[in-house]
C-alpha cells in the first residue's frame, strides 16, 4: 500500500479522474444574444427550446466532448472541474483582450494560452472556473513538456473580451464527420 | 526513439519540420476529446486534419502527429502546426498497418 503525503504540503501530480463522455450543447438566447452551455450525458443531446427568465433559449449546436476532474496522485486530493465546459485554444486574434494578455509570456518564451470556458458567458451570475481549478488545470497540462521554453497558461473565460469575435478554437469534436 | 531516428527510416511523408522531440509512447484516437487525456510525448495517429487537433496536440505536447490513410493537413493546418512545434506526418497505409509498422521501426 502507497502511503499518502498529506495535502497541505504536496508537491501535486495530477492525474484525471471521474472521465466522462458525452455532448457540449451550446444555446443562444435571440434576447440578450448571450449563449450558455451544458453538458449532457444523454444519447442524443437535447435540442428544445425554452423559456427561463428573461432567456429564450435556443440550440445553436452540439459536438461530442469530455469531462473531467482531477486528482492528485500523492495526497488524494481532488478538484472537481464541473464548470469546466471545454478548453480553448487563443488565436490571438485581439490584442486588448486579456487572453490575449495572459498568453503574451517572457520573450523567448513559447506561450500558449487555453482559455478554460464555463457554461454562461454573461457571467450574470458573477461565477466561472473556480481559482483552484485554474491552479490545478495550469500545472497538469505544464508536468513533462519538453521544450523548456515552451509554457501552457489557462485562464478562465472571464478574461476574454468578446465571445462574438473571439476566434480561439474550442477543443470538442466538431469535425468528426468530416474524416471521409 | 526520437523524431529525427523515425524519420530517417524513410517511411513517412513529411508536411513540416518535424522536430526531434523523443517519443515516450503512441496513442492513436480520431477524436479531441479523448486526445487531451493523454500524457506528454506521445506520437499522435490520427485520421483527422483540422485545426482543433493541433491546439489538442499542443496543449498534452505530443512528439508528432502522424496522419494515417494519406490525409493530407490544410496549409492553415501546416502554419498552425509550424508555430506550436508540431511535426506533421503522413502514411498511406490503414491506422493497423501504420501501428504495426511503427512497432517494426522499433517505436514503442
Amino acid at each position: 500500500m502507497t502511503e499518502k503525503k498529506p495535502k497541505g504540503n504536496c508537491r501535486h501530480r495530477w492525474t484525471m479522474s471521474n472521465v466522462r463522455n458525452g455532448y457540449l450543447v451550446v444555446e443562444g438566447c435571440f434576447h440578450c444574444r448571450h449563449r450558455t452551455s451544458f453538458f449532457s450525458e444523454e444519447p442524443v443531446p437535447p435540442q428544445d427550446d425554452y423559456r427561463e427568465g428573461d432567456h429564450f433559449w435556443s440550440y445553436l449546436g452540439s459536438s461530442q466532448a469530455s469531462k473531467f476532474d482531477l486528482k492528485c496522485e500523492e495526497c488524494s486530493q481532488e478538484v472537481p472541474l464541473k464548470d469546466v465546459m471545454a478548453l480553448m485554444l487563443c488565436m490571438r486574434c485581439d490584442s486588448e483582450c486579456g487572453v490575449y494578455k495572459a498568453g503574451s509570456g517572457e520573450k523567448g518564451s513559447k506561450t500558449w494560452a487555453y482559455v478554460a470556458l464555463c457554461a454562461n458567458t454573461s457571467h450574470a451570475s458573477g461565477r466561472c472556473v473556480t481559482k483552484p481549478g485554474i491552479k490545478a488545470l495550469n500545472e497538469y497540462f505544464n508536468r513533462g513538456i519538453q521544450d523548456p521554453h515552451k509554457k501552457i497558461i489557462v485562464v478562465s473565460c472571464e478574461s476574454r473580451k468578446s465571445v462574438d469575435t473571439c476566434q480561439g478554437i474550442v477543443l470538442a469534436d466538431v469535425g468528426l464527420t468530416e474524416i471521409y | 526513439m526520437r523524431m529525427s531516428e523515425l524519420v530517417k527510416q524513410g517511411v513517412f511523408k513529411t508536411f513540416n519540420e518535424p522536430g526531434d522531440k523523443e517519443i515516450k509512447g503512441v496513442y492513436i484516437s480520431d477524436m479531441v476529446s479523448d486526445i487531451i487525456g493523454i500524457g506528454p510525448g506521445n506520437l499522435l495517429v490520427t485520421l483527422q486534419t483540422h485545426k482543433n487537433l493541433i491546439a489538442a496536440a499542443n496543449l498534452v505536447d505530443v512528439a508528432a502527429v502522424v496522419f494515417s490513410r494519406g490525409k493530407t493537413p490544410t496549409d492553415d493546418v501546416v502554419a498552425l502546426a509550424n508555430k506550436a512545434g508540431i511535426g506533421l506526418l503522413g502514411f498511406d497505409g490503414d491506422t493497423w498497418t501504420l501501428a504495426k509498422k511503427l512497432y517494426e521501426l522499433g517505436v514503442r
